[in-house]
């Protein structure tokens, strides 16, 4: 997917960390010098070559999927699921804040922010990792020809950052990073009554009390129901279809006054189904093999 | 969000910034000195009349250095401030919710510092004295208020002052302080973007 920055035309850039003080998010910018903004800047344009050398367009971010540790997949910046790095890229006038810091053990990620000559702007996050472990560890370096410790606080960049936001989409580079930079795993757990609300008014057919029940309690679940919400595939499902796939599939499932009412312990294999992951081949003649698909793709 | 305390930093700076802000006093003392005038000889009396001589409370060229010291060192400061803004491109996108010229405040700063001071009198230890600390109130006021941008010199050279209040965009991340732009505009528009040079963390300097 293209990316709505030019690299060639930064005219500003910005330094900031994200911190978890009392369990609650707190951004804030910090000044850098012009070394540190070149620095950020070639972070930033090695993460966009990195992504620019995946085969194909990439593909959209889905919270079922299981990712390889670095791949391209992208989000809309208007999505549900990106709430708050929307919010990080659209602010305005972040506050600075010379002591941000401190506490070091606070600051779960860092970010930087770019405008170019045409008012556009390019946000950039990495996770924290690094910083942390950097603090634990003690380092060396050279100074004068015997070596010494450091027992200064460090920052080290890393090389690449984890995502890219421009005005309409999250470029994600480290899927892993993204889930733990927005707060995925809260975010989908809080959206399962929304998710389901929506849902249940497209597939009118269908009891959702028990799987509503159940992904409260089961992250997976709750990962499942937003990839299927974010996606749109529970639109025009035929409900004698369903009965039957899930007659295919063994996943046990009541009808009660003309819905469909999903037994204790088929609730995952349920929302596999709803989320295409359910399929069956027969490739031998009278031995038909059903599987279940831990990634996907829609061809 | 959350509420912790910013830390406002660039203390000693704001600290200079004031120090040269009320350099325009330390002018007007360096002119008047220390001494005091003598007073008109009695013709009454019968004691034959002598040159009246001038009492000072300190040697004047003392008291001269001191305050050129006061007047050039802070305004350096601040200038290499200026300059080293320029060179690490240590800018920020301010966007402007509402700006307001805020060029009565040097009225306030002429009041509040320069004619009470001027008209201080210095010729004995004990006014010198209250004179100074009343000066340190007033200097520690002005850096804890952040009213570290009043200064005569960027009047003198076409600046303007205006607070910039930031855009009610609903994000809870956008920042809700409002900022001191120095500027040679004459207007700012709402929705405007301006990458003035930081200054402090509250009074930022767009170069033409």
């Amino acid at each position: 997917m293209p990316l709505d920055f030019s690299f060639d035309a930064i005219q500003h850039t910005e330094f900031g960390v994200g911190r978890e003080i009392d369990g609650e998010e707190d951004f804030s910018l910090l000044p850098v010098d012009a070394a540190v903004q070149t620095a950020l800047q070639e972070m930033a344009r090695s993460t966009w070559n990195t992504i620019c050398g995946f085969e194909g367009e990439g593909r959209m971010y889905e919270p079922s999927e299981k990712y390889a540790p670095q791949e391209y997949v992208f989000l809309r910046i208007d999505s549900t699921l990106a709430e708050n790095l929307r919010q990080l890229h659209l602010a305005n006038n972040m506050e600075l804040d010379a002591g941000a810091l401190n506490p070091t053990s606070a600051i779960y990620c860092y970010f930087a922010r770019f405008t170019d000559r045409n008012g556009r702007r390019l946000t950039a996050v990495r996770r924290a990792t690094q910083f942390k472990g950097i603090v634990k560890s003690r380092l060396i370096q050279f100074m004068t020809d015997a070596l010494k410790i450091v027992t200064d606080t460090t920052f080290r960049l890393d090389h690449d950052f984890d995502l890219l936001i421009d005005s309409n989409l999250i470029h994600i580079l480290h899927p892993a990073g993204f889930e733990a930079i927005g707060k995925l795993q809260e975010a989908v757990c809080g959206a399962v009554p929304e998710n389901i609300e929506v849902i249940s008014a497209q597939m009118e057919f269908v009891d959702f009390t028990r799987i509503q029940e159940y992904a409260e309690s089961h992250p997976r679940a709750a990962r499942y129901l937003a990839s299927i919400r974010s996606l749109g595939e529970t639109e025009n499902i035929s409900q004698p279809l369903l009965i039957s796939v899930c007659a295919t599939h063994g996943i046990g499932i009541e009808q009660v006054n003309g819905r469909i009412s999903i037994l204790a312990g088929n609730e995952m294999d349920f929302l596999n189904v709803l989320d295409r992951r359910m399929y069956r081949l027969e490739l031998v003649e009278g031995t038909p093999e059903r599987y279940k698909a831990g990634s996907r793709q829609k061809l | 969000m959350s509420v912790a305390r910013k830390h406002e930093g660039l203390g000693f700076l704001r600290f200079i910034m004031v120090l040269a802000s009320i350099s325009p006093l330390f002018v007007l003392w360096a002119i008047r000195g220390t001494c005091q005038l003598p007073g008109a000889p009695c013709q009454l009396s019968n004691v034959p009349s002598q040159v009246p001589k001038e009492t000072c409370l300190l040697p004047n060229n003392y008291f001269l250095i001191g305050c050129v010291i006061f007047i050039v060192v802070p305004n350096l400061l601040l200038l290499w401030r200026l300059r080293t803004a320029k060179q690490h491109s240590d800018t920020r996108e301010i966007k402007v919710g509402r700006a307001e010229d805020h060029r009565d405040h040097l009225l306030v700063y002429l009041f509040a510092m320069l004619l009470p001071f001027y008209a201080s009198n210095l010729t004995s230890w004990r006014e010198f004295s209250a004179t100074l600390l009343a000066v340190c109130f007033i200097v520690f006021l002005f850096w804890n208020c952040n009213l570290h941008y009043m200064n005569v010199l960027f009047a003198f050279f076409g600046y303007r002052i205006f607070t910039i209040c930031p855009p009610d965009d609903g994000n809870p991340l956008s920042g809700r302080e409002s900022i001191v732009l120095i500027t040679r505009r004459a207007t700012i528009f709402p929705g405007e973007r301006i990458l003035p040079y930081r200054l402090s963390n509250s009074v930022y300097w767009e170069v033409d």
